[in-house]
């Protein structure tokens, strides 16, 4: 499971560091050619370094490098999530800023875009069944703790930090699903697109008392929510 | 009464012009592949498996399907994507009001491919020659999905003022074809846990939380 740790790395890299800039080079490859073309003489030869170099600072060759590169992009979009977490007034705030923050990220990131279009068996593999749920799992890991705060109390006995999970889970599935499959009617790139969403589908179902009661009937009114 | 095993026969679950696969030879062929892919996995599946098992040419098979191999392969997950919706549509379509249909359409949906023997294989053993296609396929259905729901969403007499149904069943389908593939922190097997998923986070912005007043 190495996407678990991978976001909380979260700490914005130096970018003269060397291996920064083995990173950089190896997403200008893969946005060039692809990831299955791109070899280590390429990223040697575009960072600039020595093949011998970059395998000292990556021992494991050109699967460490993958990994490191994933790692140092998650970290990227944690880090500027977070500071959208931090700066947010309202969870209406913070949950739109958090959706424009990844389909922005996600949507301009030139080697992301090159494997979706020319290479959907690099990445679609990751958004479905078993390794969807690591991604969503370290999304709710990451995200569910700035979101506890803004919650009102689990009404089903849930802790507040179970809560947090929960609601981060959902949201990365909103964001996924609309930038995966785009829609003709949202953009969530798009902030005032992002918060008619969030505010149609979601934040309603963060309220205190969200949880719908059984369609009432002449003889029972539904005041009163009737917990599962 | 497992649909996924019913599905490896692929006879007598849906007619083959419910799904409409274009020709009755066409039908044959796919349905040869399938139980190809069943057999031997989607690496090993060939042109000629395909054709012995459906009793046909291999100049019939590529005459039907020109793109060979490749060709056979989406077209067979795209078919038995789209029968396993049209078994849901089946299992749902006594429900009486819309909780109540995306209740039972996410128990059905996650025990069919919970249940799916030849899914289950394949994504056990060749993962990523399937998910791309499959992924795709899924997103294919997205449409349908949708266009299924809107007249019961505006048949729901809970649906709060000011929603826009085309986008409101847009995000359901979205959010179920989610829910189905990456069940995440729920456990889509449990009713009591279906109950709280679809009356909080899937529709509770779609539908007035009581009665009026």
């Amino acid at each position: 499971m190495s996407a678990v740790p991978l976001l909380e790395r979260s700490r914005a890299a130096d970018p003269d560091a060397p291996t920064q800039r083995v990173i950089d080079a190896t997403l200008r490859c893969v946005a060039r050619w692809g990831l299955a073309k791109t070899t280590v003489d390429d990223v040697a030869r575009e960072a600039g370094i020595a093949r011998a170099t970059l395998y000292r600072l990556f021992p494991g060759g050109r699967d460490a490098l993958l990994e490191a590169v994933l790692a140092a992009e998650a970290g990227r979009l944690c880090a500027r999530l977070d500071a959208t977490f931090r700066a947010a007034g309202s969870l209406e705030d913070l949950l739109v800023g958090a959706v424009v923050d990844v389909a922005t990220t996600l949507t301009g990131h030139p080697a992301l875009r090159f494997l979706v279009a020319h290479e959907p068996e690099a990445v679609l593999p990751h958004l479905a069944f078993e390794r969807m749920d690591a991604v969503l799992g370290s999304v709710a890991g990451f995200a569910g703790p700035y979101l506890v705060p803004w919650l009102p109390p689990g009404d089903d006995g849930s802790s507040p930090e179970e809560g947090g999970a929960r609601a981060a889970e959902w949201v990365a599935r909103v964001a996924l699903s609309y930038l995966v499959a785009p829609s003709t009617g949202v953009d969530l790139c798009d902030p005032a697109s992002a918060r008619r969403l969030v505010r149609a589908f979601i934040l309603p179902g963060l309220t205190p008392g969200a949880f719908l009661p059984d369609q009432p009937t002449d003889h029972s009114r539904g005041g009163t929510p009737t917990h599962a | 009464m497992t649909p996924g095993l019913a599905a490896v026969g692929g006879r007598g679950v849906v007619t083959p012009g419910v799904v409409a696969p274009g020709s009755p030879v066409r039908a044959r062929v796919l349905e040869a592949t399938y139980v190809c892919v069943a057999r031997h996995g989607l690496a090993k599946a060939t042109v000629e498996d395909v054709a012995r098992e459906a009793s046909l040419s291999r100049a019939t098979v590529y005459r039907h399907f020109p793109g060979g191999r490749d060709e056979l392969l989406r077209e067979a997950i795209a078919w038995e994507t789209t029968r396993f919706f049209v078994r849901l549509a089946d299992a749902v379509s006594g429900t009486s009001d819309f909780t109540g249909l995306v209740e039972e359409a996410l128990l059905f949906a996650r025990r069919a491919i919970d249940d799916h023997v030849v899914l289950q294989k394949v994504l056990r053993t060749e993962p990523d020659r399937l998910l791309p296609t499959l992924t795709v396929e899924s997103l294919k259905i997205l449409v349908h999905i949708r266009a299924f729901l809107i007249p019961h969403l505006e048949a729901e007499p809970r649906l709060r003022p000011g929603v826009d149904v085309a986008e409101a069943a847009e995000y359901v389908a979205r959010m179920f074809l989610s829910w189905i593939g990456a069940p995440g922190r729920w456990d889509l097997g449990d009713r009591d846990q279906v109950r709280r998923l679809v009356r909080t986070e899937l529709l509770a912005g779609l539908l007035e939380p009581g009665a009026p007043g």
